[in-house]
């Protein structure tokens, strides 16, 4: 998958986030948090990651995924893994 | 002493009064003498436990947040959690267990609470989230916090160490959370405890009416106790500057037992999904559903044997997960079905409520039954007697009092209507518009009004001390 920034990765992300989300008009912004995004709780959260580990190939951690806080820090990390794929 | 003694009463304006003149550089360790003043006023040896624990999480994260020797780090920081979490199974399990002839041990005040916040805070500095503590009296005093050491909410060191050295106090916010905290446990509470403790002591030789008033009695007891100790410590936190975290947002308007979870006792259900159940969904997410079922399992009885090590907790726990898996499971056809048949949303929310409440009802009967059997017995007769109400209904109120009963189940439905209207936000919305002497009569007049009541009820119970049900974990 060749690199990307985190705006290119945000726009994939929307994509991501509708099916997981069920929610076909949702529109992602950096600063987003769970509480933006109805039915974005603890439960399907992990979905969330594992739909994302699986569109992009990559591979997350525990740490990485506790420490994030916004939709624009998963956007951030998701670049970087992908970009960090040979 | 409880929060609701008279010597804590006296205790309390004048640590208060002493904190407005601290200067500010030095409040954090006159709260920190306090808090272990506090805590020596119950145990000296627990106390000293508290301190001996606090100095090693403290070292820890020192060497848990060294990103230099990323192998020590992980060696130190999966110590630190194992140790901790011993201490924490030792003292469980010595509670119910006799030890030789020592009988059984009592757990050191706060136990569960300080023993939660020392773990987040290692596995925080573990995970990069924070900066190992840099004081170790902000550190200690974090821990310690003395209106949070007996029954939380769980303020994890990170959010209380932003927050000093105070510099600010919210009195007003403060007294009145507090005094608002008071009047539910001593007007709706402690009413409604003598029904139930008379059904859970006498469980075998009720039947019917009696039974299902015990049923539903003693989970609104519980939620009014319990989040009556919340807003106390919550409000005490303000006298001294501090914002602790909610623990409940209206749980019994929950319309499913996920959306109950995330209303019921939030800090502790709050550090368990960081803590607990992240790390197990991630370690488990290959395995689809069945790593979801096991996550949510492990992570619901690891929350009802946080209360104890007793099969009563452990049922609750296990009935509680169980309802999520079915819940979280079905979330998702039960979604797209609401969506294509609009008219029965409305009815399907009733429904839900309905069944949630219920739900929650039968694991809160082995929460407080003393025995498995007892809860069983409990909920397989409901209806054996149900014919004799007109008969059991005055015998049980005579016996429990009815005037007392009453006022519960009145203050009770005063309570909900409180927390759904929420005077106080429009209180808060109307306050910078009026002038400050008219403010300040307003809260003068209301702060005599309930005081004077309080103390009414107080001395006409004759100074008997109520512990607050959580203060036991």
């Amino acid at each position: 998958m060749p690199a990307m920034d985190q705006t290119q990765a945000l726009l994939a992300l929307t994509d991501v986030f509708r099916n997981v989300f069920d929610d076909p008009g949702l529109e992602l912004r950096d600063g987003m948090t769970a509480a933006d995004v109805e039915n974005w709780d603890s439960l399907n959260h992990i979905d969330l990651i594992v739909a994302i580990e699986r569109k992009f190939k990559i591979k997350f951690t525990t740490r990485e995924v506790t420490g994030l806080k916004t939709v624009g820090d998963l956007a951030e990390l998701t670049a970087r893994k992908v970009s960090a794929v040979p | 002493m409880t929060f609701t003694s008279f010597k804590f009463l006296l205790f309390l304006p004048l640590i208060a009064a002493i904190y407005q003149i601290v200067p500010v550089r030095c409040r954090v360790l006159f709260l920190l003498v306090v808090s272990y003043g506090y805590a020596c006023a119950w145990s000296v040896r627990g106390a000293a436990m508290m301190a001996v624990a606090t100095i090693f999480a403290f070292i820890a994260g020192k060497f848990a947040g060294d990103s230099d020797s990323q192998q020590r780090a992980y060696a130190v920081f999966l110590s630190a959690i194992a140790v901790l979490t011993l201490y924490l199974v030792f003292f469980k399990i010595t509670a119910v267990l006799p030890m030789g002839r020592f009988g059984r041990l009592a757990a050191p005040l706060g136990l569960s609470y300080y023993t939660f916040k020392l773990m987040s805070y290692v596995l925080d500095v573990y995970w990069g989230k924070i900066q190992p503590a840099p004081s170790f009296t902000q550190f200690a005093a974090a821990i310690a916090f003395f209106p949070q050491i007996a029954a939380g909410p769980i303020q994890r060191p990170a959010d209380f160490l932003t927050q000093v050295p105070p510099a600010r106090t919210a009195l007003w916010m403060g007294l009145s959370r507090l005094v608002w905290g008071l009047a539910k446990k001593i007007l709706i509470a402690d009413n409604l405890a003598p029904a139930v403790n008379y059904v859970f002591a006498h469980v075998k030789g009720l039947h019917g009416t009696p039974l299902l008033a015990g049923f539903y009695l003693f989970p609104l007891q519980m939620y009014a106790d319990f989040s009556a100790l919340t807003d106390v410590a919550l409000g005490m936190g303000l006298l001294f500057g501090i914002q602790g975290p909610e623990n409940f947002n209206r749980p019994f308007t929950a319309c499913s037992i996920s959306d109950f979870w995330r209303r019921w006792h939030m800090s502790l259900t709050n550090w368990l999904v960081d803590y607990v159940f992240t790390p197990l969904r991630m370690a488990t997410r290959s395995a689809g559903t069945a790593g979801l079922a096991v996550s949510i399992t492990l992570n619901m009885l690891a929350v009802g044997l946080w209360h104890g090590f007793t099969w009563g907790y452990f049922v609750f726990g296990a009935l509680n997960a169980t309802y999520l898996v079915g819940d979280v499971l079905t979330a998702r056809s039960r979604s797209g079905f609401y969506k294509a048949h609009p008219k029965l949303d409305r009815l399907g929310s009733w429904m839900g409520w309905l069944l949630t409440v219920h739900l929650f009802f039968v694991a809160m009967v082995f929460f407080r039954a003393h025995t498995v059997s007892d809860a069983i017995y409990l909920l397989s007769h409901f209806s054996s007697g149900l014919g004799t109400l007109r008969l059991d209904l005055p015998h049980f109120a005579d016996v429990v009092g009815s005037s007392s009963l009453l006022l519960g189940l009145g203050g009770y439905a005063v309570l909900e209507l409180l927390e759904r209207c929420r005077p106080d936000q429009w209180w808060h919305r109307t306050e910078p518009v009026v002038p400050q002497w008219l403010r300040w009569s307003v809260r003068f007049v209301i702060a005599l009004f309930v005081m004077g009541g309080l103390f009414f009820v107080t001395v006409r119970a004759g100074g008997h001390e109520s512990p607050f049900l959580y203060q036991v974990f």
